[in-house]
This record gives C-alpha cells, structure tokens and sequence, in this order.
C-alpha cells in the first residue's frame, strides 16, 4: 500500500495473508496491526513448542525453528525502526537479491509464510493421528501415500524452506543496518 | 547488558563493528546458549554450566563496552535478542519437564513475547511522533523499574533463575523465596508494558488523525 512507513508496510504482510481483508479496509489501525503482528508471533510459537513436544527427537529442529522465526523478525524490526530514524541516503539499498525479489512479489511473499504455518500444522495432524518418528519420515510417508496431508505438504513445504532462507538472510541484513546506522553516525559527528 | 548510546571514539573507527570485544562475547554468549539447550535434556549439570556462562557473556559484554569505549547499535540488538531466544528456549525446556503445567509455561512464553514486541514498537512510535503529544503514559510501576537499575537486574535475574532452579527439578528453597517474587514482579510488568504500549499505538493513530484534521 503505497503511502504508508516501512514499518507499516512490515505489518501489512500478515493483515493481508489473512482473510480480514474486509474489515481491516474499513477499520485500518496501528494498534490493530501490532496486534495482529503479535498474534502472528505467539502463535507460530505456540505451534513450533507444540511440535517439540510432538517430535520429541527433533525437539532441536524446531526449537531452532523457533529461535529463526524470533531472531529474524526482532532484527527487521530494529532494523526498520534505524532506517526510518536515519535519512535514506544514508541507509542506502541494503537488500540482496533474494529479498529484493521476495518483497516485489506480495503474493509470493504470501505463499512462503502460509506455507510456513500450514507445514507446521500439517506436521502437528499428522502426528497427532498417531505418526510417530522423526518428522522427515512422517513427512516423507504421508507424500508417498498421497493422503490430503501429503499433497498439501508437497505444495507447502517448499514455501516453508523458503522463507526459512530468508529468515536467515533478513538477519543479515538487517545486521548490517544496525552496523551501517553506526558508521554513519560516526561520519556525520566528525564532518 | 549494554543501553544504546554510543560515544564518539577516532581509535574505534577503523575496528569492525562486527569484531568489537562485547560483540565476540556475544557471539560466545550464543555458542554457549546452543551448546546448552543441545545437551538440556541428556545432561542436566552441564546445561547449568553452559547456561551460567552465557549469563556470565551477558553481564561482562555491557562492561567491556564501557571498558573499551566499544558500545555498538549491533550489540545492544545482538543482546536484546539473545536474551528473548534463550527466554523463550529456557521456557520450551520447562514446558517438557513440567507437563502437566504446560499451560503456565506456554502462556508466559506468550507473554513475553507479547509484551516485548509491544514495547519495542510503541518505542518506535514514540520516537515518530513528538514527545509532547505522547505524553508520559508510563505507569508508577514502570517509572520504578526503570529507575533502579539494580531493581531491574534483581527482577530479570529473579525470573530466570526461579525458572532454572525448577527445570533441575531440587527445591532450592531459600534461593526459591528470594527469586520469586522477582519472577512475579517481572511478569506483573510485562502486562503493564502491554498495556501502557497499546495504549501508545491508540494515540498515535489518534493523534495522527486530530493533526490532519486540523
């Protein structure tokens, strides 16, 4: 949405992957973005524990999963909070290729966080129907049997390791924002 | 644990952020939280000393920023995160060993992370719109806990460690009686900040809306 701040536009994500579309139109607030940003947070949290639990021999994966999700999303929330605190020739284009890619296309962008929680559901369904092992081989058995749940972790899963990629490259970069919001403090003092 | 101001420093010019001493002992601090929570369930008494080590990084990286004029944006975001990665981890590990209590770890897991994530942003709106219009929207309680450092220190340390000398499973009692209070303390703030950070995003949007209208 043009017209809005950075950081508007990092909340509007989960407003529009969700269907409140209708009555976020009409009633548009900050707090009901934060709000929904959070809820957004707990809950793939809440998912990603519930799953340790359920997994409990790959309780690491998931609770590297879960420190992924937390660190990259609190490192693009400082980062974005510097970048509008500082001008914007200072900050300069700090984005890859990857993201630069991944934030021109919404829907895309979309499909890799949906996937993301789908998967984490999926996996949490299948061993609560009494799959018990490591989650690649649950995984793995529920695409060879072409079950529902199969089918739609072969769409899904590629959109979680996706956005699992980008988690990583988020931190990067927004690494490298907060260390550039430095530098050019520095520079401007001595200038 | 380090604030974010930062000194002007000509000698620290040509050192790499990323190289600063309080940055590598955060990088230590991260190494030992892994290292911990890989060995959590197989061997209690060495997650202990791991995890005591990374408190240790945690308390000496403030001070070598002092000591080295080493203060860094990076590192004040480097600790704060770390600090919600291993509150988080410490609390998953608590949800295992206490399962019938579930419940209560899972929901102060959410409370931290929603309180948190509230206050950070209402920050970011804070520092957006002028101090006259935000006004001073903190409650008593939150003026004395910021205030008194070492109250803040007594309280954050007070959660983590009731929450560790449960996950070993021994009743160490006094430690228990001195910790707690701390604990609930701390989480009694955490809903606070919610609040009073809510509270900020509604003005802000109130605010915005009387100015344009204006």
């Amino acid at each position: 949405m043009p017209g809005l701040s950075p950081m508007s536009q990092l909340l509007e994500l989960p407003l529009q992957t969700k269907n409140c579309l209708l009555f976020s139109t009409l009633q548009e607030s900050t707090f009901g973005a934060v709000l929904d940003m959070v809820t957004d947070r707990v809950s793939t949290a809440a998912l990603l524990v519930l799953l340790t639990h359920f997994y409990k021999s790959h309780y690491g994966l998931f609770l590297g999963l879960l420190a992924l999700d937390i660190s990259s999303h609190w490192l693009q929330m400082f980062s974005t909070h510097l970048s509008s605190k500082a001008s914007h020739k200072d900050m300069g284009d700090s984005k890859s290729t990857l993201l630069r890619l991944y934030y021109q296309h919404r829907y895309f962008m979309g499909y890799c966080a949906i996937g993301a929680e789908i998967a984490y559901i999926l996996l949490y369904m299948l061993a609560a129907d009494g799959n018990i092992g490591s989650p690649y081989e649950v995984a793995r058995h529920a695409v060879a049997e072409r079950t529902v749940y199969g089918i739609v972790l072969v769409i899904a899963l590629p959109g979680c390791a996706i956005k699992q990629l980008v988690n990583l490259v988020q931190m990067k970069t927004a690494a490298d924002v907060c260390v550039r919001y430095d530098t050019h403090r520095y520079s401007s003092k001595s200038q």
